[in-house]
């Protein structure tokens, strides 16, 4: 099923249609349907009475105007059915389709980079929730490597190192949570940076596909004068 | 005039939806190509505007003040778009041919005439609050864009040098208009009371698939120059009250209560002020900082951040339990911005808890739109 379907001509709501229209079920109990969709489809539905009840107006009007028309004429052999306001009447008409379908285009423009704006800001809140956890990460590992330093320190503090094995061992723990601690750093560094590049890679691409689709300068000012079709 | 007759004869025409205002515009513009030009690619916006001031227009219409006063603000509105007297007779015509149309066999030369004497009455009122309005006001500002600061993902801080200086009161908007997206309008407030300089702050969300905010954000460079109308709304303080002031502002509806902040910061003895800032996660924030500094140099200040979502320190729960939560507000003068439902849904139970309506001021964005 298709969400944009109501305003293509070709792509009318037929009654066929609503005879077959299915819907997915929910997940959970399988009792019902989805919300969604079926909400979708009845604001569809409700676009095609709309348009039906608009259109069936005014072919009463026109069915009473060209009545009118002919009772008027009846006499006369130079009978006019199109004069010069029905021609103005269908100019109008036609003008109203295209700008129907230019508000259409726009109206999927936008939703399409409302899409793209929605679907950074998802990836961004998981690059950020990622990062953060990846950060909780290291703070944790460091912080216990840090308590059981400290430990490590009470266990040998008051009796200071008696052999020179224990002094050796202090000194290489020393080292150890040095360098521990510069791997971290840099590896956090790395991982930072990482970051940092994935989000500037996606703003380009964006900017990048912006670009492509509406050139900010170049936008039509009089599209709806020419008549849109697909 | 039968204004009986003309109601029932509009009512008959509104009840065709949106083909009144797609006829409408269609045979104005094969009549009158050049107007085309004063109206965005895309009519639906505006189509829903023109028959919702219709709609306003005949239903005042027994409450010729109240009508007097809409129609005059439509008029110097309208300058903004370089509408001119002679575009009015465009105007009525098609609008007349537009209401012949869908009224049918209704439709005879009494109610045509008293259309005509209608919209003419009308028009007479909009072309001389327009004239008026010239002898003080240009028809829009050019306001070039001197900054721009991102103060969070989605909000931006916008820093405009408008020509000539713009006159406003703090909590009062204006439309802005982007060279990247012509002809869509759309409503800011200014974030600042009036500088020496002449600068003013718009604070900038970028709403998914909105126009107007994306070119406000993203495309405006340091340089570029928008376009803005007149100041409009009645958003502004009662300095005179002596009361205390609760302020809530929801995301970027701080702008105009940071404006009147800053208006109160120049008074002798300002009254105390309890702001409450709430977003939905704590970057929406954004604009904390500034806030807490205004507040450390300013005791009559208070600044309650409030997160409605995730971890956070300071207090969560929805804004308005936040200040329902935080004692009695009868006897202060409360101003609201932000979000419809936040604005109605705080100015609703303030109400309820006692608070006179008189002195509840709000601010709605909801008609201002992406």
């Amino acid at each position: 099923m298709t969400t944009d379907a109501w305003y293509d001509e070709q792509q009318r709501l037929t009654p066929d249609q609503l005879q077959t229209v299915s819907f997915p079920l929910t997940r959970w109990a399988r009792h019902g349907y989805e919300e969604e969709p079926v909400r979708e489809f009845l604001a569809q539905v409700q676009a095609e009475m709309v348009r039906l009840i608009n259109e069936r107006a005014s072919l009463w009007q026109e069915v009473q105007r060209l009545r009118r028309r002919i009772l008027g004429t009846s006499n006369g052999n130079d009978a006019v059915l199109f004069a010069k306001d029905d021609a103005h009447i269908h100019a109008v008409r036609i003008l109203s389709s295209a700008q129907r379908t230019a508000d259409r285009y726009v109206a999927d423009a936008q939703a399409y980079s409302g899409r793209l704006t929605e679907e950074a800001r998802v990836r961004r809140d998981e690059i950020m929730s990622q990062a953060q956890q990846h950060a909780d990460m290291l703070l944790e590992e460091a912080r216990s490597r840090a308590r059981a330093a400290a430990v490590a320190a009470i266990d040998t503090d008051g009796l200071p190192p008696q052999t020179e094995q224990e002094r050796r061992a202090v000194q290489a723990e020393l080292a150890y949570l040095r360098t521990f601690s510069e791997v971290y750093r840099q590896h956090l560094k790395i991982y930072t940076e990482d970051v940092l590049r994935t989000i500037e890679d996606w703003e380009s691409k964006e900017r990048a596909a912006t670009r492509e689709i509406a050139p900010p300068h170049e936008v039509p000012a009089r599209g709806p004068t020419s008549p849109g079709s697909r | 005039m039968d204004i009986a007759r003309l109601k029932s004869s509009f009512a008959r025409v509104v009840m065709h939806g949106d083909e009144v205002p797609l006829h409408f515009y269609s045979d104005l513009f094969l009549k009158h190509p050049q107007t085309r030009d004063m109206f965005p690619v895309s009519m639906q916006a505006q189509r829903t505007h023109l028959v919702a001031a219709l709609v306003s227009i005949v239903s005042s219409v027994d409450d010729p003040d109240a009508l007097t006063a809409f129609v005059r603000d439509l008029g110097r509105d309208h300058r903004k778009f370089g509408t001119l007297a002679e575009h009015y007779d465009a105007v009525g015509e098609s609008l007349l041919a537009t209401f012949a149309y869908f009224c049918g066999d209704a439709w005879d030369a009494g109610l045509e005439a008293d259309w005509r004497a209608a919209y003419q009455l009308i028009a007479s009122v909009m072309i001389a609050a327009a004239r008026e309005d010239e002898k003080h006001n240009p028809a829009y500002w050019t306001a070039t864009v001197v900054g721009r600061e991102r103060k969070a993902f989605d909000i931006s801080v916008l820093t405009v040098q408008p020509e000539p200086r713009l006159e406003y009161l703090p909590g009062q908007s204006v439309a802005i208009e982007s060279p990247a997206r012509p002809k869509l309008w759309r409503y800011y407030s200014m974030a600042n009371a009036p500088r020496a300089d002449g600068t003013v702050d718009f604070h900038i969300r970028l709403i998914d698939g909105g126009a107007v905010s994306m070119a406000l954000t993203t495309h405006a460079a340091e340089g570029t120059e928008l376009r803005i109308g007149p100041p409009v709304g009645t958003l502004q303080l009662d300095c005179a009250s002596g009361r205390e002031i609760l302020m809530v502002a929801g995301s970027t509806g701080l702008a105009p209560l940071k404006a009147m902040i800053e208006q109160l910061a120049g008074l002798p003895m300002p009254p105390a002020v309890q702001l409450f800032f709430g977003a939905r996660a704590p970057d929406g924030l954004y604009d904390l900082p500034s806030l807490e500094k205004i507040a450390a140099e300013h005791r009559w200040l208070t600044v309650a951040p409030v997160v409605s979502a995730e971890r956070h320190g300071g207090p969560t729960g929805s804004l308005t339990d936040a200040v329902m939560r935080s004692g009695s507000w009868s006897g202060h003068d409360a101003y609201l911005a932000g979000p419809t439902e936040m604005v109605q849904d705080c100015a609703a139970r303030l109400a309820a808890s006692g608070l006179p309506a008189a002195q509840i001021h709000v601010e709605d964005f909801g008609w201002s739109e992406p």
